[in-house]
């Protein structure tokens, strides 16, 4: 015995042209998750790396820089300071000046390396005056500033991806709404056919359901790996450059990110399968 | 075969002063009040025009009365929640002008959808619905899509799909207009057969007289949205007493 045939014809071009539009949208989708996702994750790295971090500048003599680090080591509320060798300062300055590295007679300012204790708060203002005090010449840097700028960058960032993924998601739930409009007003010979043999509305609204939770999951499937494909493109191609290419999103390809790629499928599908639930039994209560 | 229950002893079709429009000043039916006996056969005729869709459509639930009371084996269908309505339709066999197959599933499962939308096993279904088509001469024709069948046949597997559930009513719009006069007849007598062996009362929408004469039943005539009931002719009801 064969098995018997769908009750919905089987895909025909206008589901194919969905599946295209659908799996577009998963991709954009996805891919702007996976971007939110990043921003946020750059956010918290950098604010990480330089929070409790403390640089001082001090002009002058070695002398005073010696004082320097004697008065911050000593200093209530930092845990250590030390002092950075000349190769350690070019170190730093490396991104900007490439790898010929600084000219030897370049005078380049004594830098101290310091850190707060955890709940040290204002411990450089502090330190500022302590130095000044002791008549250094001295800049205190506790990156405060730097690391409000970076959060508030990235928050601005991942806003707007989380935007994006927002707008992409109800677009491609409208976009599916429609479409099973049009599917159900192409079928509609089917639908009454089924209606007047005694289909209950939940059985009609059921085929329609599973046709599209298949469509949405089958083409967020393919979006999902579409961004997948591209973030490890750009992953690939930031390796290669040796992380210089700043422009370019910092994705991961993380636990988290195959989260995002894993709940496209599942979001995409449940939400045309919803679409089409809503649409189907609004239809279907227009007869009688 | 589901057991007969209190409601066969009423009416199969009722309808109390059914008016139906289609909008303003364009009335299809007005005040029209039918009782068609369970197990009788009767035809509906009128010329073209007249509302005789229309009033099958009322009867087989499609649409609703603009005002009246339609009422199917006793039950106020204007009464009834969309899952209660769904349960009565199954109790009503519909052939439609047009046949109304669809077009992507063969004869076989055509003609057994509506056991298959409620839900029975095909296993328990199968060789009854191939006996039914056998029975209307379809027995070579089971796979073949609508498509590849001939007006008379797509008309036949219509029927078969309209009685395959064995319902207690079955609405019939024009089944004779599109074949020969010899496969009219056979349609014919399948239907009085039905008549017959179940007690299926029978409404059937026609134009032509002469089968409505051989037929002897009884015939309501609309004109202009009104029916007229013409005279009972001699064994009309009895023709499906069980």
């Amino acid at each position: 015995m064969s098995a018997p045939s769908p009750l919905l014809p089987r895909q025909d071009m206008r589901e194919a042209a969905l599946f295209f539009v659908v799996s577009a949208l998963c991709f954009l989708a996805a891919l702007s998750g996976l971007c939110a996702r990043s921003a946020y994750a750059a956010a918290d790295a950098w604010t990480d790396r330089v929070t409790g971090q403390i640089t001082i500048r001090v002009r002058g003599e070695d002398a005073a820089a010696a004082r320097a680090v004697a008065i911050a080591a000593t200093f209530p509320g930092l845990t250590e300071a030390h002092a950075l060798t000349r190769a350690e300062a070019e170190g730093l300055l490396k991104p900007w000046l490439g790898a010929a590295g600084v000219p030897a007679d370049l005078p380049l300012p004594h830098l101290i390396a310091a850190e707060a204790a955890p709940g040290a708060n204002g411990v450089g203002d502090r330190l500022a005056v302590a130095l000044k005090a002791a008549g250094l010449n001295a800049t205190v840097d506790d990156h405060v500033a730097f690391s409000a700028d970076v959060a508030h960058a990235t928050d601005s960032a991942g806003l707007v991806a989380l935007t994006a993924v927002a707008l992409l998601g109800a677009t491609a739930i409208a976009v599916i709404a429609f479409a099973t409009h049009s599917a159900l007003l192409a079928r509609r010979d089917i639908v009454e056919v089924l209606h007047l043999t005694g289909a209950r509305d939940s059985y009609i609204s059921g085929l329609f359901e599973r046709r599209f939770l298949m469509l949405g999951v089958e083409a967020g499937t393919c979006g999902a790996l579409l961004a997948f494909a591209a973030a490890a493109f750009i992953l690939f191609v930031v390796k290669q450059s040796d992380q210089r290419i700043w422009l370019l999103p910092q994705l991961s390809l993380s636990l988290a990110d195959g989260l995002i790629l894993g709940l496209t499928p599942l979001v995409a599908g449940i939400s045309a399968m919803l679409a089409a639930r809503t649409t189907v039994l609004r239809s279907l209560s227009e007869m009688v | 075969m589901r057991e007969r229950d209190d409601s066969l002893d009423q009416p199969a079709v009722r309808f109390e002063r059914v008016n139906l429009s289609y909008g303003p000043e364009n009335d299809v039916l007005s005040d029209v009040s039918i009782s068609l006996k369970p197990g009788s056969m009767t035809f509906l005729t009128g010329p073209s025009g007249a509302g005789k869709s229309s009033l099958l459509k009322l009867a087989y639930l499609a649409l609703r009365p603009t005002s009246g009371r339609v009422s199917l084996f006793g039950v106020d269908t204007s009464r009834l929640k969309r899952p209660e309505l769904a349960s009565l339709r199954r109790r009503v066999g519909v052939v439609f002008q047009e046949f109304r197959l669809l077009d992507h599933l063969t004869a076989y499962e055509n003609a057994a959808l509506p056991l298959r939308v409620s839900g029975e096993n095909e296993k328990r279904y199968r060789k009854d619905v191939e006996d039914l088509l056998r029975w209307v001469g379809l027995g070579d024709r089971m796979d073949a899509k609508p498509a590849t069948l001939s007006g008379g046949e797509k008309q036949r597997v219509a029927i078969a799909r309209a009685v395959v559930v064995k319902p207690d009513l079955i609405i019939a719009d024009e089944p004779t207009g599109s074949v020969d006069d010899e496969m009219g007849g056979r349609l014919m007598r399948l239907f009085r057969e039905l008549n017959k062996r179940l007690n299926t009362t029978l409404l059937i929408a026609t134009h032509d007289l002469a089968m409505v004469r051989e037929a002897k039943a009884d015939v309501l005539r609309l004109a202009d949205g009104m029916v007229v009931r013409q005279p009972a002719p001699v064994e009309p009801a009895e023709v499906g007493a069980p």
